[in-house]
C-alpha cells in the first residue's frame, strides 16, 4: 500500500531536484526492510537459535547447558531417527506417486465441458475444505477395526488390524493424505488443462489421433510446468507431515510411522529434550533443502522453459 | 530535504512494524496479577474442576490471601506446565502425577519440601493413605499433597459373557489362561486391549511384574540399577505375556483399537470381549456410554496372583492420586499450606465422592455412603488401604524423557516385533533421572 501510494509523487520530486534521476524513486533495500525484519525475526532467527540450541542440553526448566556435538552424536547412533528419515522419503514418495496421477486424470477431466462436471468437481473439492485435523480423526473412526468399515468388509480388510502393522498404517496415511491433498492439485491440474491452446487439440484431430493419442501427445507435454509446480508442493507437504501421523498412528505401531517431523515433536514435547529436538530440526531442514535442490534440478523448474513454443 | 523526508518516513514504517512486532512477542509479559494478595493455583481442566472450584471457594472465606483457579485444558497440561513453571507466569500451587512428572522440577529446585509443614501439622501426612502419599515422596522429601481420586487398575468383565462360556473371574494366572480358551472357543475376544493407545497395554506389563517379581524390581530399575531387567524374573514376567498373547488372548487386531475413543470399551459392553484391564475410571466411562450395561453387567476384580510369584496378590497398580505441589518462590507458603490442609476436609471428600472419584484420605472410609457408586467405591478403598504396595504407572514413574521410547518397545514386545533380549535392552536405555 504505501510503497504504490508513495511511488509517483516521490519519484517526480526526486527527479526536480535533479539528483540521480534513475535510482532515487526506484524500490531500495530499505522497502525491503518490514519483509526483511518480519522473515528475520520470524524464520532467520529462529532457525539460528534452533541451531545453537542443538548444541546444548535444555529441558525447558533450568539453563541450557552446552553439551557439545553429545545430541548429534545421539542423533547419528539413535536407529529411531535414521528410520524416521526414511519413513519421511517413503511417505512422501508414495504420495507423489499415488497422488500425481490421480489429480492429472481428475483435472484433466474436470477441465472438460461434460454434463455435470461442474457439480462432481465440486464434490471432489469438498475434501480440501475440511481440516487435516478433522480428517484424520473422521478416517480414524472409518478404519476401525470393530466399528468401522473393516468389520463388514473382512474379505478385504481381514482383520481390520490397520494401525497395528507397519505397510497397512503407512498404506493408510498415504490413503488419507491422498483422499485430503488430491483435490487441491487436481485444481492445478484443472487449471492448466484449461489453458492448453485448443488449436493444438484441433490440429491433432484432423491428423487423427484419438484421445488417448491427444492425452498423451499434446496434454502431458503441455501439463510440464503444472506438474512441477504440483510435485514440489507434495514434496514439501509430505516431508513437513505432522498432524496426519500425530492423529491416525502416534507414530505408531512401535516406532514404524515416526518420521522425523513427529519424531522431532516427541522428542521437544513428550519428552522435554529441546536440544535433541533441535539436531533433528536442523537435520530436517538440511534433508529437506537437500531434496527440493535436486528436485528443482532434474525437474528443470529453474529455467522454467515455456510450453507455447512454436505456437 | 525531500530525500530526508522519506527516508525518515520509510523509518518509521520499518519502525512501527518492529514495535507491532516486539509488543506482539512480549504481550503477556506483565498482565498477571499475581504479584498482590493471590495464590495461584493451577489445576488439568477437566469435569473434577467443578469441586477444586468449590474448594477455592470455601478457602477464600476464611483467609485474606485470596486463592485464583487456573485451568489447562486436556492433555497439554504437562507440556504447558512444563513451559511456564519456571516463568513469571508460574502458578503458586499446581497439579501434578507425583512421581516422575515432578522429578525433573525438584532436581531444578524448584519446588517447596513439605516437610516443614507436615511437622508443624502432622495431619498433612497421617490424614492420607501411606501407599498413596508415598508416591509424592522424591528422595525421602515430601512434594506433594494427594487432591482427586485414587485411580487403581482393575479386571474389569462382561458378566454375561463371561457366564455364557462357564468362566469365573480369575483368581490365578491359569484360571485366566483357561478363561481365554474358553472364551475364545466361543468366540468372542477373551480380552479387550486399547493397544494404540500404548498405556492400556503398559498396565498388563505393571500388573505381571508386580505378581511376578514383586515392586522391588521395578523400583531397582527406577532407581538406576539396569540389571533388574534382565533378571530371570524380569525375563519370566515377559514370557508370561508372551503366553498370554500368544494364546490369542487380546486377539489380532489389538494395536488398531484404542480406549480413548471408545473402542475397547464398546468391545466389552457389547459382548465382544470377555475382560479389559483397566483404571477404575472405565466404570465412569461405561455408565456415560452404556449405562444399562454399566448397571447390570459390569464386574470387576483384582488382578490374578502368579504361581511361584513373589509380588502379593494385594499389590495393586495404577494412578495413585494427583497431587498440590508448592513451588518454592511463592510469595505465601502459609497460605499455600492452609489451601493444603483442605484436601482432607470433610467437605472435599464429599464433594470427590459426590462426582465419583475416590479420594484417598483416611476419613473417606466414612463417606463412602454417600458416593456416586457406593459398591464400587467400597471395593476400590478397601483395595487400596489393603495394598502392601501402590506402584505407580510406569509411564509417570519414569521421567518424562523416557515415555516414548518406553512405549515403543512395550508395543513392539508385545504384539511380536522385537524379542525379549531387545526389550531388555531397550529397558535398560531408558534414562532414569
Amino acid at each position: 500500500m504505501t510503497p504504490t501510494a508513495a511511488l509517483s509523487p516521490d519519484g517526480e520530486t526526486v527527479k526536480k531536484d535533479g539528483s540521480s534521476a534513475i535510482g532515487a524513486g526506484r524500490p531500495g533495500f530499505l522497502w525491503a526492510a518490514p519483509a526483511a525484519v518480519f522473515f528475520g525475526l520470524f524464520a532467520l532467527v529462529p532457525l539460528v537459535m534452533v541451531a545453537v540450541l542443538s548444541f546444548a542440553s535444555w529441558d525447558g526448566l533450568s539453563d541450557p547447558e552446552f553439551a557439545g556435538l553429545d545430541n548429534w552424536r545421539k542423533l547419528l547412533d539413535d536407529p529411531v531417527m535414521i528410520k524416521s528419515l526414511w519413513l519421511s522419503v517413503l511417505l512422501t514418495v508414495l504420495g507423489v506417486a499415488v497422488q500425481t496421477p490421480l489429480s492429472i486424470l481428475l483435472g484433466v477431466w474436470a477441465a472438460g465441458h461434460q454434463r455435470n462436471r461442474g457439480v462432481l468437481s465440486a464434490i471432489y473439492f469438498v475434501p480440501m475444505l475440511l481440516s487435516v485435523a478433522a480428517v484424520s480423526v473422521l478416517w480414524r473412526a472409518v478404519l476401525d477395526p470393530n466399528m468401522g468399515v473393516p468389520a463388514q468388509a473382512t474379505w478385504l480388510f481381514g482383520d481390520g488390524n490397520l494401525f497395528g502393522k507397519q505397510a497397512t498404517a503407512i498404506g493408510v496415511l498415504v490413503f488419507v493424505s491422498t483422499w485430503q491433498f488430491t483435490p487441491l492439485h487436481t485444481l492445478i491440474y484443472q487449471g492448466a488443462a484449461r489453458a492448453v491452446p485448443q488449436v493444438l487439440y484441433q490440429a491433432a484431430q484432423i491428423d487423427g489421433a484419438g484421445t488417448v493419442r491427444q492425452f498423451f501427445h499434446i496434454t502431458l507435454p503441455q501439463l510440464r510446468n503444472a506438474i512441477i509446480t504440483s510435485m514440489i508442493l507434495m514434496v514439501v507437504g509430505g516431508l513437513t507431515t505432522f498432524d496426519t501421523v500425530l492423529i491416525l498412528t502416534q507414530g505408531g505401531p512401535g516406532s514404524d510411522t515416526t518420521i522425523s517431523a513427529y519424531y522431532m515433536y516427541q522428542k521437544a514435547f513428550k519428552s522435554f529434550d529441546y536440544g535433541g529436538a533441535s539436531a533433528i530440526a536442523l537435520l530436517l531442514v538440511l534433508v529437506s533443502t537437500v531434496i527440493s535442490l535436486i528436485v528443482v534440478r532434474l525437474s528443470g523448474y529453474d529455467k522454467m522453459r515455456s510450453t507455447m513454443e512454436g505456437l | 530535504m525531500k530525500q530526508r523526508a522519506r527516508f525518515s518516513r520509510t523509518v518509521v514504517v520499518g519502525g512501527a512494524a518492529l514495535a507491532l512486532v516486539l509488543s506482539l512477542s512480549g504481550c503477556g509479559g506483565d498482565s498477571d496479577a499475581a504479584g498482590g494478595d493471590t495464590l495461584r493455583v493451577l489445576v488439568y481442566g477437566d469435569a473434577a474442576n467443578k469441586v477444586e472450584k468449590e474448594i477455592v471457594a470455601t478457602f477464600n472465606k476464611t483467609s485474606k490471601v485470596k486463592a485464583v483457579l487456573d485451568t489447562i485444558p486436556g492433555a497439554d497440561y504437562q507440556a504447558k506446565l512444563q513451559t511456564i513453571i519456571n516463568s513469571k507466569q508460574a502458578p503458586d500451587v499446581f497439579f501434578n502425577w507425583g512421581g516422575g512428572s515432578i522429578k525433573p522440577f525438584v532436581d531444578a529446585g524448584l519446588l517447596l519440601p513439605l516437610d516443614p509443614f507436615i511437622a508443624e501439622a502432622p495431619d498433612l501426612k497421617a490424614k492420607f493413605l501411606p501407599s498413596v502419599f508415598n508416591s509424592a515422596v522424591v528422595d525421602g522429601t515430601s512434594y506433594g499433597v494427594p487432591m482427586r481420586g485414587t485411580q487403581p487398575v482393575l479386571l474389569f468383565s462382561n458378566g454375561k459373557v463371561l457366564e455364557r462360556a462357564g468362566v469365573e473371574p480369575p483368581k490365578t494366572w491359569d484360571d485366566l489362561l483357561a478363561a481365554v480358551k474358553a472364551l475364545k472357543a466361543d468366540g468372542v475376544t477373551p480380552i479387550a486391549l486399547g493397544g494404540g493407545d500404548r498405556w492400556p497395554t503398559l498396565m498388563w506389563f505393571e500388573y505381571l511384574y508386580d505378581r511376578i517379581a514383586g515392586p522391588e524390581l521395578f523400583q531397582k530399575a527406577l532407581d538406576g540399577d539396569r540389571d533388574a531387567w534382565a533378571s530371570p524374573d524380569s525375563r519370566k514376567a515377559l514370557s508370561k505375556i508372551r503366553e498370554l498373547v500368544d494364546a490369542g488372548a487380546f486377539g489380532t487386531n489389538y494395536d488398531s483399537v484404542k480406549f480413548t475413543d471408545q473402542g475397547s470399551p464398546t468391545l466389552l459392553a457389547t459382548g465382544r470381549a470377555g475382560f479389559e484391564l483397566m483404571g477404575s475410571w472405565e466404570y465412569s466411562t461405561q455408565q456415560d456410554a452404556h449405562p444399562e450395561f454399566a448397571k447390570s453387567d459390569l464386574g470387576y476384580s483384582a488382578f490374578p496372583s502368579v504361581e511361584d510369584g513373589k509380588g502379593d496378590r494385594a499389590n495393586v497398580v495404577g494412578n495413585t492420586n494427583n497431587f498440590y505441589s508448592v513451588l518454592k518462590k511463592t510469595k505465601h507458603p502459609r497460605a499455600a499450606a492452609e489451601f493444603l490442609k483442605l484436601m482432607y476436609s470433610d467437605r472435599f471428600v464429599k464433594a470427590q465422592l459426590a462426582i465419583g472419584n475416590l479420594p484417598t484420605t483416611t476419613n473417606t472410609e466414612g463417606f463412602l455412603d454417600t458416593a456416586a457408586s457406593p459398591e464400587f467405591a467400597k471395593f476400590q478403598y478397601d483395595m487400596v488401604k489393603a495394598a502392601p504396595a501402590f506402584q505407580l504407572s510406569w509411564d509417570q514413574a519414569y521421567p518424562q524423557s523416557a515415555a516414548t521410547a518406553m512405549y515403543q518397545s512395550l508395543q513392539q514386545f508385545f504384539n511380536g516385533s522385537m524379542d525379549e533380549d531387545a526389550f531388555i535392552k531397550a529397558m535398560q536405555a531408558l534414562p532414569t533421572s
